[in-house]
């Protein structure tokens, strides 16, 4: 029994091509793909889905392959405004993906001027935990007023409470203290008109795990903020990573 | 991550003693968090999902026990009460992880792009 290679078309992403038109074919000649099929467009007025050739059994989800498909969305997003695909986003044919294009122009155009001229920029704030929360027990005792001893009774069962309500009591003074970084930050991104999304103690060190939308030109901006952060908190230790294509904010889905 | 995309990457802190996010974030530690219920291990698939949930449960009512003693609205024998059962949660749910072998890692679910569940 013979079996029938059926191919069918990746996405990649969805550009908006408006300004550019020609540059994005040209563009895509000289990019490799996952498996060194071709890179081409399929178009709707001004935006592009750029596909190429796969066979569905031949989709490996592994690092080499997520590398090599961000690579192409990463080296687009230098010239394009874009729309990053999930990887493994496969349609039967041209023709369904100009239709798919089609029916959510609308949707994709919105998204696209959303993020046009701009890219995500991503921002780590890692603490030794254990010392932090060492320095805010420090705190919490000296800020509690003890109650005289003879009004407390001691057993097993109140020191088990206490144990407890000191760990409560350091959770959420570094919560506060999480928060007041955040806020402090959040101003400095208010004034470079960025959006931003913040995650909160991901895992013991990690304690703020945000990405932002900026301006391009915007960059040498946000690192100074970054660098002014870390005068302030020298306790901490900064990641900031970009420019990304806009993987956090795009925001719709695909009829 | 390419060394060309770290824009600024400061701090004097160590952080070798940690399992730091690039660490968690790896396949392994993805995997070890999801649940996985086959044929052959329904029953500590099942216990696992239960006793995390169970886990879950028991955090948040200990959580909120703390903030009503913080907020001073309990008398001392009512938190003298609330010791005992506290105490004797944890020490029911530590007797439960012992007799299905499993570790607090293990009491915690990966739900994908929101982190762990605990």
């Amino acid at each position: 029994m013979i079996n029938r290679v059926v191919m069918e078309k990746m996405i990649y992403t969805i550009v908006f091509e408006k300004n550019n038109p020609g540059k994005l074919n040209a563009l895509l000649s000289g990019i490799k793909t996952i498996d060194g099929e071709r890179l081409y467009a399929v178009v709707f007025d001004e935006i592009s889905s750029v596909v190429s050739d796969m066979n569905r059994v031949d989709l490996i989800t592994d690092k080499s392959h997520a590398i090599a498909f961000a690579g192409v969305i990463e080296i687009l997003e230098q010239h394009f405004a874009l729309l990053p695909m999930r990887y493994g986003s496969m349609m039967e044919s041209d023709l369904s993906i100009q239709k798919m294009l089609e029916k959510n122009y609308p949707e994709f155009r919105q998204n696209l001027l959303k993020v046009e001229n701009r890219s995500e920029f991503g921002l780590k704030i890692y603490c030794d935990a254990k010392k932090l929360k060492k320095e805010l027990g420090i705190k919490s005792e000296k800020e509690t007023v003890q109650r005289p001893v003879s009004e407390i009774k001691s057993s097993v069962f109140r020191e088990y409470v206490d144990k407890k309500l000191k760990e409560h009591r350091i959770e959420e003074l570094l919560l506060s203290y999480v928060d007041s970084i955040i806020a402090e930050f959040t101003e400095v991104l208010a004034r470079l008109n960025a959006v931003n999304k913040f995650k909160k103690m991901t895992t013991e060190t990690n304690i703020i795990d945000a990405v932002f939308l900026l301006e391009k030109d915007k960059k040498g901006e946000l690192v100074q903020a970054v660098e002014d952060l870390q005068c302030k908190h020298p306790g901490l230790n900064f990641t900031l990573t970009g420019p990304w294509p806009p993987y956090n904010f795009v925001d719709m889905t695909i009829k | 991550m390419c060394e060309n995309k770290i824009l600024c990457n400061t701090g004097t802190v160590d952080l070798s003693i940690y399992d730091i996010s690039e660490e968690a974030d790896k396949p392994e530690h993805i995997e070890e968090s999801k649940l996985k219920l086959t044929p052959d291990n329904a029953d500590s698939g099942l216990a696992k999902l239960v006793l995390t949930l169970v886990e879950l449960i028991r955090k948040l009512v200990e959580k909120q026990a703390m903030r009503r003693v913080d907020g001073g609205s309990l008398t001392d024998d009512e938190i003298e009460r609330l010791g005992e059962t506290l105490m004797k949660l944890e020490m029911k749910m530590e007797e439960l992880k012992k007799h299905f072998n499993f570790t607090d890692r293990d009491l915690n679910i990966n739900l994908g792009p929101l982190g762990d569940l605990m």
